[in-house]
């Protein structure tokens, strides 16, 4: 076997005669993306998302599938060819009409993992939920009593009669988590040496600490009233948020080991620089501040709030940060919750010496407005039950069942696995920077497979094809040719207009009787996902 | 094609007017046994089964799944890629409508609307509820010439109007009941008029006494489609008549496409033959009578008789037919054909091109018996190298380095291909169809030189669905070839075979790159596939692969015949020999030409073309097709090579030339290839697929005067985007029209954005507007299909602008121009 050898970006390396330049590429640990590619099977080349630069030519190759040459000069990550990539994925996106994340998810300003969270509610599985919760909600039953239901508004259920109950499902289930013998923990990362002072024990502080101890740090609470809380405890009724609802989580917070220094008044008490000279970074989460607490602070003040980075969160002075209500006064304390966690991100890069990029909502394509045809579809299968309504004493078990029931499950089956979302986000690509007429909302269901990685109560899926995410890639096509489907799938039509169907007009069921995992799993996209039942 | 979005699912159902009706199989079986049950016979296959349903019943490929060795996933695959092949029920007749370029600048659109409206059809229905009619788009036709063109079933219908388009519906109909009386009447009588129309569409009679005087008459596509079917049985007629000593030959083409139908009287008075153009059938007689005596005394008292009957009824019209008589000495024929210097097209318009004498009296396969006698490959390879000879096609590449690749190129069994690529399908382009229908034996005689240079003994035509005589011709010529043992077992000298064979495209223009042409012979989906490996290496069932142009093939008898140094001495540095061009739109004398490289476009345009029609300003020559250019009249002196015009941003492309004048609109003429590139592109690749799809959508958003600032700026670096990362020519030139016109038209986008057509051609940027001249005629009112226009008797009409829908009918229907684009 004769041995080549070539440069990628300026990196020379030796691969096997018969290589690509992406497996060169991989072997460097260049990470180039790839939707339409699959070890073992002929290149696609279809996404064209691996273009490569190969010795200063104009025109750029696809890595998949240009073979490694001896003395190859290749540019994978030059300005130029990523943005080429870019605008490959933008175009592909473009044509991709579908929800990554559903409507409540992106609508929640904590962008929490709401058709999950249900799902789990349905199945029993109350401790997946509350895991799901807290991974992006700290104080889940304190808002589950004060939230104004943001994620209702953009639930799809609406279209039918009335939204999902999320907000009393997320109680729910946070309330089961509190008075069950051991509510959840999550475990912390080891001790990273790392100290915080966070200003402010209100929603954003409480919920930066509680992400910030997770990730290893110390962390101390630093507020000037007796008892942390914040607003939650001295500014909301407590007929709404009863006292102890509130002390169960934040004892919860305290139980990772966040210290807790109560009656001291930063400015006053303590100086900013002291905590700056004590601490490897300080977070200012004091909530709503005007000029004369900005100038105690001794940072700027732009407009209603303290002036910070954007990217960083970061202010004025290095490693001292800002977030929740200092920055903008709002009124809302999800906002301020979900504002928590994303400073513990920054601070986290920060002391990691890693550049800081702030994700302030995940990348999501939307679907958008249904028609009335669209719209059939998307509800064809749904309970007919009506919306629990909401009781003061909140869900009993079987309502919550009743009332998760009612959900559609929006969000995208491929959410976690997709690669043109992954490599979409990576590339920084919009999907509304090409604006075409969106494809019309189409969904069928393929044949029921036995459940491969979930428990075992879920012993079926249902292979759901959604063709409006479909990119055209060709890999099921060649999964099915290659396994020798009866029947299989095909390309239909060409061009823009092509889709991929299966073959001689046989539905889901027929084409897919022996791969449908494989191409499930295959598939870049979620245009074929996995429904469980 | 549809421009509808498919649905995913259920594609392929029948929404037309008679859902699903029940279909006989047995033609299927039939078809298979025909055409056997290998993969490679899949779209002949298709092609038969649609020929007999007129579109393809699921069932029928159902069955056809089951009988033979094809997986269904293919059948579906195939069936729906090819734009030739329809999912539901059609009409009892089609009409095609031609979106060439020289078609689309000469209004076709407007044509289009009034067709559609005519047959009532809403959406995306493109069948009248009769079930008479069904329309379809085709990319072009290829005739030019006569712009705007449609097609019913086999009769071509040129220079349609809106209003004259119903006409020809009408004349079809009519034509339609005819044939079947004179059916019914063959039945009764056995034989008679059928059997004559049979001859015309199967290819001249055998030419009878060798030695009478000739009337030629051209019987090229261009020339079919203005009548000159009708005129010659009128001169077959007429010889009879007057028993006039003399035959009729039906000759290839000429090139004058604007003068159809072409008569030229030759061996009858010496050295000068008369030339009679655009004539029609009833002038037959006259011509016959003015060159020819009539033998006998019966006859000769007979056409007395008559020329005093027709003196009388006033049909003989001596000066009228004095009006067509044209003498090739006269400026404008001297000048069209002038600069022009004929290699491919050597012979034009002397013999018929089935008549294989008379190709061979014309030095015909002199060459291929040369190399076959007397030369090694590496000898003919050589000669093609020395002569400079680029490919045609398109890209220029060198022909004798590609053949030489091939030559040396491993194949463990040996065997090696050689294939024509005829899959001609740029708007505006029929130099390919025009060679193959009038110089068969010469193309096949280049494909024979380069299978022996190369070692191939399989020789493969592959010819676009859309040239029905091309295909006739070429089956014919290779039958005689065969007879003749000019193919066969040793076509190429000491005992080396070859064979030759037709394979049919099926609609799809990205075939006429070479790896979708090589995947579409093998029965696939016509999609390129990167290269390398280049089909020298790995073509057709990864064999070694010569794959050239028509034009190529034409021009290496030549070569081999007169001495690589005699074509070299044609041409500029790295552009040598002659280029055919197909010269239409707004041009006085459009047809096709032959020149060598590096004339300028001037030239071309001025002194072969006659200079703009109709007063107009010259304005720009779109050059290349799709993947071409736009060049502005300031470059006119730009020489015609390879080099010049790609520095230009064009391409020479495989030579449609479209004059344009100053009330083409350059933004549309860039949406308008770009609509061409965007439903022809296969779809695999994203830049291609999506990014001409977006262009597109800009362009379109641009012409409604929807455009932003920042459109211009993505234009470009859309543009670049795609040409830099698209897998296939295609891709990567389709960005060109749009790169040019931005390049040397920015001001007519900058309009644009301000919503102002400078051209006047955008509909959504213009209105129509009654002037002070009108004097209330009523014609337009009575023309406007939307009733826009009040009938007001004597009173300045107005135009409602809300009901309007710029079809144009109003403007050129008043006879005192009284109607304004605004």
């Amino acid at each position: 076997m004769t041995v080549i050898t070539l440069a990628i970006d300026g990196r020379s390396v030796q691969v096997e005669s018969g290589a690509t330049i992406l497996d060169a590429a991989r072997k460097l640990g260049i990470d180039v993306p790839t939707l339409c590619h699959r070890p073992g099977y002929a290149a696609n080349t279809s996404c064209m998302a691996c273009v490569v630069r190969v010795n200063g030519q104009n025109r750029l190759l696809p890595a998949c599938a240009t073979p490694a040459g001896q003395g190859m000069i290749v540019e994978s990550e030059s300005p130029q060819v990523r943005l080429s990539r870019k605008i490959a994925l933008e175009l592909l996106l473009a044509d991709h009409a579908g929800d990554c994340q559903a409507p409540c998810t992106n609508v929640c300003p904590a962008h929490m993992d709401i058709p999950s969270m249900i799902r789990h509610i349905e199945a029993g599985r109350m401790r997946d939920a509350i895991v799901t919760i807290k991974d992006k909600i700290a104080l889940p039953a304190v808002l589950g009593r004060i939230c104004p239901e943001l994620c209702e508004k953009g639930c799809r259920r609406g279209l039918k009669d009335q939204p999902v109950s999320i907000c009393q499902l997320k109680r729910h289930a946070a309330d089961v988590d509190l008075a069950s013998p051991e509510p959840y923990l999550p475990s912390c990362l080891p001790d990273s040496g790392k100290k915080i002072a966070v200003i402010g024990a209100g929603p954003a502080g409480l919920a930066a600490a509680w992400y910030l101890a997770q990730q290893g740090h110390a962390c101390v609470l630093i507020d000037q009233h007796p008892l942390a809380g914040g607003n939650l405890r001295y500014a909301i009724d407590r007929a709404l948020l009863p006292e102890a609802v509130l002390d169960a989580e934040i004892n919860l917070i305290r139980k990772l080991g966040v210290q807790f220094q109560p009656g001291q008044r930063v400015g006053q008490d303590i100086s900013l620089p002291d905590l700056r000279r004590q601490f490897d970074a300080v977070l200012i989460a004091v909530g709503a501040i005007d000029a004369t607490g900005a100038a105690l602070l001794g940072i700027e003040l732009l407009g209603n709030g303290l002036k910070i980075d954007k990217q960083t969160m970061m202010t004025s002075l290095p490693g001292v940060f800002a977030t929740g209500a200092a920055l903008t006064p709002y009124r809302h304390a999800i906002r301020a919750v979900g504002a928590g966690r994303l400073a513990a991100d920054a601070i986290t890069s920060f002391l990691a010496g890693r550049p800081i990029a702030l994700e302030y909502s995940p990348f999501s394509v939307r679907l958008g407005v249904l028609d009335i045809g669209e719209k059939t579809t998307f509800l064809a299968g749904s309970t007919d039950d009506a919306r629990v309504a909401s009781f003061p004493a909140g869900l009993s078990s079987d309502q919550a069942i009743t009332e998760s029931a009612r959900c559609l499950s929006c969000d995208c089956g491929k959410l976690q696995e997709c690669s043109l979302r992954r490599w979409a986000s990576a590339y920084g690509a919009e999907p509304g920077h090409y604006r075409m007429p969106r494809r019309p909302f189409h969904r069928t269901d393929g044949p029921r497979i036995p459940c491969v990685s979930a428990p075992a109560q879920d012993a079926d899926e249902t292979v759901v094809y959604e063709s409006g995410k479909c990119i055209a890639c060709g890999m099921c096509v060649q999964i099915t040719a290659k396994a020798r489907e009866p029947l299989g799938l095909s390309f239909i039509g060409r061009g823009f207009q092509v889709r991929i169907a299966g073959a001689l007009d046989a539905p889901l069921t027929e084409s897919l009787r022996k791969v449908a995992q494989e191409c499930v799993s295959a598939c870049p996209t979620g245009a074929l996902a996995l429904r469980k039942h | 094609m549809s421009r509808m979005r498919t649905q995913p699912l259920g594609s392929q159902e029948s929404d037309g007017p008679s859902s699903a009706p029940p279909v006989d199989l047995a033609f299927v079986d039939d078809a298979v046994q025909r055409l056997g049950n290998r993969p490679e016979a899949l779209i002949p296959i298709l092609q038969s089964i649609q020929a007999h349903y007129r579109y393809l019943p699921r069932q029928a490929l159902e069955r056809l799944s089951h009988l033979a060795q094809i997986d269904p996933a293919t059948i579906s695959g195939v069936a729906t890629f090819y734009a030739g092949f329809r999912h539901r029920p059609a009409g009892k007749h089609t009409v095609r409508v031609c979106h060439g370029t020289a078609c689309h600048v000469k209004g076709i659109e407007r044509v289009e609307d009034s067709l559609r409206r005519h047959l009532q059809l809403e959406g995306e229905q493109d069948t009248d509820t009769h079930g008479t009619f069904t329309v379809e788009r085709v990319g072009c036709l290829g005739c030019c010439t006569l712009a705007p063109v449609v097609q019913v079933d086999n009769v071509t219908y040129g220079h349609r109007t809106p209003e004259g388009i119903v006409y020809a519906l009408k004349d079809f109909l009519a034509m339609e009941n005819q044939r079947a009386r004179a059916a019914a009447q063959v039945a009764v009588n056995g034989g008679g008029l059928l059997t004559k129309l049979r001859n015309i569409f199967a290819g001249p009679e055998p030419s009878a006494a060798e030695n009478l005087p000739e009337i030629r008459i051209g019987c090229g596509s261009c020339c079919v489609a203005g009548g000159a079917d009708s005129v010659r049985l009128a001169l077959e007629q007429a010889i009879r008549n007057s028993k006039a000593a003399a035959r009729v030959t039906a000759v290839g083409c000429s090139g004058m496409c604007h003068q159809t139908p072409l008569v030229e009287i030759a061996g009858a008075n010496g050295g000068v033959n008369p030339t009679y153009a655009k004539v029609s059938a009833i002038e037959a007689t006259d011509i016959v009578r003015r060159h020819f005596k009539s033998n006998g005394f019966f006859g000769r008292l007979r056409t007395a008789a008559s020329q005093a009957l027709d003196h009388i009824t006033g049909q003989a019209d001596a000066v009228a037919l004095q009006r067509h008589s044209i003498d090739v000495r006269d400026g404008p024929v001297c000048g069209f054909l002038g600069p022009q210097i004929r290699i491919a097209t050597e012979d034009s318009g002397a013999y018929d091109p089935l008549d294989l004498d008379a190709y061979i009296a014309h030095h015909g396969f002199a060459a291929s018996r040369q190399c076959a006698e007397e030369l090694e490959p590496a000898d003919v390879i050589d000669m093609v190298l020395e002569s400079g000879l680029r490919g045609r096609g398109g890209a220029g590449f060198p022909t004798g380095q590609k053949w030489s690749r091939v030559r040396s190129a491993v194949s463990e069994d040996g065997t090696k291909y050689v294939i024509c690529n005829g899959d001609e399908g740029d708007p505006g382009a029929f130099m390919d169809r025009m060679l193959l229908e009038s110089f068969p034996f010469r193309v096949m005689e280049g494909m024979i030189i380069a299978a022996y240079a190369v070692g191939a003994a399989e020789a493969i035509f592959y010819i676009r669905h859309e040239y029905p005589l091309a295909v006739r011709r070429i089956r014919q010529a290779i039958e005689l070839c065969n007879q003749r043992g000019i193919l066969g077992p040793d076509a190429l000298g000491d005992g080396q075979p070859l064979a030759m064979r037709i394979v049919e495209g099926a609609g799809a223009f990205v075939c006429g790159e070479e790896t979708a042409l090589i995947a579409s012979i093998e029965g696939r989906r016509g999609q390129p596939r990167l290269k390398p490996p280049y089909p020298a290496d790995r073509g057709l069932w990864d064999k070694p692969t010569c794959i050239n142009n028509v034009e190529t093939y034409s021009l290496t008898p030549w070569i081999i015949r007169r001495g690589p140094a005699a074509f070299a001495a044609i041409g500029t540095a790295n552009s040598k020999g002659t280029k055919v061009f197909a010269l239409t739109g707004k041009i006085r004398r459009g047809g096709l030409i032959e020149v060598p490289m590096g004339v300028s476009i001037r030239q071309i345009v001025d002194d072969i073309g006659g200079g703009v029609a109709d007063g107009r300003r010259f304005k720009a020559v779109q050059i290349g097709g799709p993947s071409g250019g736009c060049i502005p009249a300031e470059l006119a002196d730009l020489p015609v090579d390879f080099e010049s015009l790609s520095q230009a941003g064009a391409i020479m492309g495989s030579g449609g030339l479209v004059v344009l004048d100053d009330r083409d609109c350059m933004v549309d003429i860039a949406r308008y290839f770009l609509r061409f590139t965007q439903a022809e592109s296969c779809g695999k690749c994203s830049f291609c697929r999506m990014g001409t799809k977006a262009l597109l959508d800009i362009l379109d958003r641009l012409c409604q005067g929807k455009g932003k600032p920042s459109d211009l700026k993505e234009l470009e670096q859309l543009s670049s985007a795609v040409k830099s990362g698209s897998i296939c020519g295609l891709g990567q030139t389709a960005p060109n029209p749009v790169l040019t016109t931005l390049r040397y038209f920015h001001d007519e986008y900058e309009a644009h954005l301000k919503g102002h057509c400078p051209a006047g051609k955008c509909k959504g940027l213009i209105r129509y507007l009654v002037t002070d001249q009108c004097f209330g005629c009523t014609r337009c009112a009575q023309v406007c299909p939307v009733n826009a226009i009040p009938l007001l008797p004597y009173q300045k009409h107005t135009i409602d602008d809300h009901l309007c829908t710029r079809c144009d009918m109003c403007r050129t229907s008043c006879p005192v121009d009284a109607i304004e684009v605004v």
